[in-house]
């Protein structure tokens, strides 16, 4: 079943100037699907256009066949779609317990078996629930992001850059994590520029290059292609 | 002394009230509303109206108790906190949201000048420039402390309600910011309004509770001013200066902090007034407010940025 469907979107900040320009994706139930592309493909506007946060000019957005285009930010964590910014994704002045104490309340979840659940998941922030989420290190903060998003059971996660200012060591822990969200049922949406974290946990991968997806294939297939590779791995053909 | 430091917390009370709104909707709507003090004057004297309306159908108020006032200005009083609070959903409506939109935090704070004068203007308009009362009832001062006692301490019972009321006030919203759905929504939205979309919090409805938890809080100061004082036209723009000084010595943003900071400059008025006279009394509030800032310059309560 497909959880995610995005059909020749158009979207952008400025009426006239979309940067995301006929971008199409299809994210099936349970799938990781990493969004890639160079500095400035549209990666982030196409993330935060789904999730309400940026004007759709044209195209459509399904989630689980239910058309959710353009709807307003704070509806879709209702119906099921999750969202992890990519900076100044936790709540800094609340601690990690009234941090998804918020959005239990907010998202009506009962927060007793809610909670006990994501603090299984992520027992490194059930230690310290009454710290104060400015006081986290990146990972750790990464994480609290990734499980106040997860508060509202969302069918569908979408992450924007979640590797970025982490050290490799981090990355590695915070994409494991991922894998392990998913293994819960969640399909998850990757936006990233660390291609090879990406690929590495990802089922399938789709290439944005100037606001619209160009090459959409496996992991592995992506991973080998010497044309995405030139392009945007940073590799060149006949490189070892 | 007591009787100047009750008298302090008195002027305070109005001031903290007053402040909470400022607070609220700097933190909220990221910019500082120099029109906030129009909507004590309006509270004030929607208030009075009130009253008259319901002079001309039960006659006369009936003072309650010790009281000057009776039922009908409590009544009143009520009445003027939802018009107040109406009154400041107009403004947002028709002005403030549309320059949201596409203005930046600078044009909003000029469209608040504006505001001020088109409200202050327009009230002086509807009701003149005369001074006026709710009661004209003479009260007895309470002797609390007997004058052989640092000076003594006499008190109304207005003053007594004033700073009853005000307590009242200021517990019943700390409850609600920190035990309802809508207000954890405020607090989240006031430290991160992108993040608090993507939770699921509907933002304008954030905005909207803030015009009127911040329009309410400005009827009551409003009523209590012209209680304790008078109402008169000019009400809230004389306090307007102390509202800011409370808001920013407590912390711009935190709504313990505005009312630290409305007792605070409550009281350094009333202290300073044997010192400097009652003409120089608004001054000692910002020397006050200039020596809290350099020992510790995001105020009382304040987040470090």
């Amino acid at each position: 079943m497909t959880a995610l469907r995005v059909e020749a979107l158009e979207a952008g900040y400025e009426p006239g100037l979309p940067i995301v320009r006929g971008a199409s994706l299809s994210v099936e139930s349970n799938e990781i699907v990493a969004v890639l592309g160079p500095n400035g493909a549209g990666k982030s506007t196409l993330i935060k256009a789904i999730a309400g946060l940026v004007p759709i000019s044209a195209g459509r957005v399904l989630l689980h066949d239910r058309e959710i285009t353009g709807r307003a930010a704070h509806r879709l964590p209702h119906e099921g779609l999750g969202f992890v910014p990519q900076t100044e994704n936790v709540f800094v002045n609340l601690s990690i317990d009234d941090n998804l104490d918020l959005a239990a309340s907010i998202l009506k979840v009962p927060k007793k078996r809610r909670l006990g659940e994501l603090y299984a998941l992520f027992p490194d922030l059930a230690r310290q629930r009454r710290l104060l989420a400015g006081r986290l290190s990146g990972g750790q903060r990464q994480m609290l992001a990734v499980a106040r998003a997860l508060v509202g059971e969302p069918k569908v996660l979408m992450l924007d850059e979640p590797s970025a200012g982490l050290s490799p060591k981090l990355v590695g822990i915070v994409f494991e994590k991922l894998v392990e969200v998913r293994a819960t049922g969640v399909t998850i949406v990757l936006v990233e520029q660390n291609v090879k974290a990406a690929l590495a946990i990802a089922d399938r991968a789709a290439v944005l290059v100037e606001g619209s997806t160009r090459v959409v294939g496996t992991a592995r297939e992506l991973a080998n292609d010497p044309q995405v590779a030139a392009l945007y791995l940073g590799h060149h053909r006949g490189d070892t | 002394m007591l009787q100047l430091i009750a008298d302090g917390f008195v002027i305070g009370s109005v001031i903290a009230l007053g402040a909470i709104g400022v607070t609220l909707v700097y933190s909220i709507l990221r910019f500082a509303n120099f029109a906030h003090g129009e909507l004590l004057t309006w509270g004030a004297y929607l208030a009075w109206t009130a009253l008259l309306g319901f002079a001309a159908v039960w006659g006369p108020m009936e003072p309650l108790g010790p009281f000057s006032f009776g039922w009908t200005l409590l009544a009143s009083l009520g009445v003027a906190a939802i018009a107040t609070a109406a009154l400041a959903l107009l403004v947002d409506l028709l002005l403030f949201r549309q320059l949201r939109r596409h203005g930046s935090a600078i044009t909003l704070i000029m469209a608040s000048f504006g505001a001020a004068l088109v409200l202050r203007n327009l009230l002086q308009f509807i009701f003149g420039a005369v001074p006026e009362y709710y009661s004209r009832e003479i009260q007895v001062a309470i002797r609390l402390v007997p004058r052989d006692v640092l000076g003594g301490l006499r008190i109304t019972p207005d003053q007594l309600f004033v700073l009853g009321l005000t307590a009242v006030s200021v517990v019943g919203l700390h409850l609600f910011l920190t035990r309802t759905t809508l207000g954890k929504a405020m607090r989240a939205t006031s430290i991160n309004p992108q993040l608090a979309r993507v939770t699921g919090i509907d933002v304008d409805r954030v905005i909207r509770a803030t015009w009127i938890i911040g329009a309410v809080l400005a009827a009551v100061a409003g009523v209590f001013s012209g209680l304790t004082v008078q109402l008169r036209p000019q009400l809230g723009l004389d306090l307007l200066l102390p509202l800011f000084a409370a808001a920013i010595l407590g912390g711009i943003g935190s709504v313990y902090g505005a009312v630290a900071g409305g007792l605070i400059v409550g009281l350094a008025e009333s202290l300073s007034v044997p010192i400097v006279g009652a003409e120089y009394r608004a001054a000692t509030a910002f020397i006050v407010l200039i020596a809290i800032l350099l020992i510790r310059p995001t105020g009382l309560f304040g987040e470090r940025p």
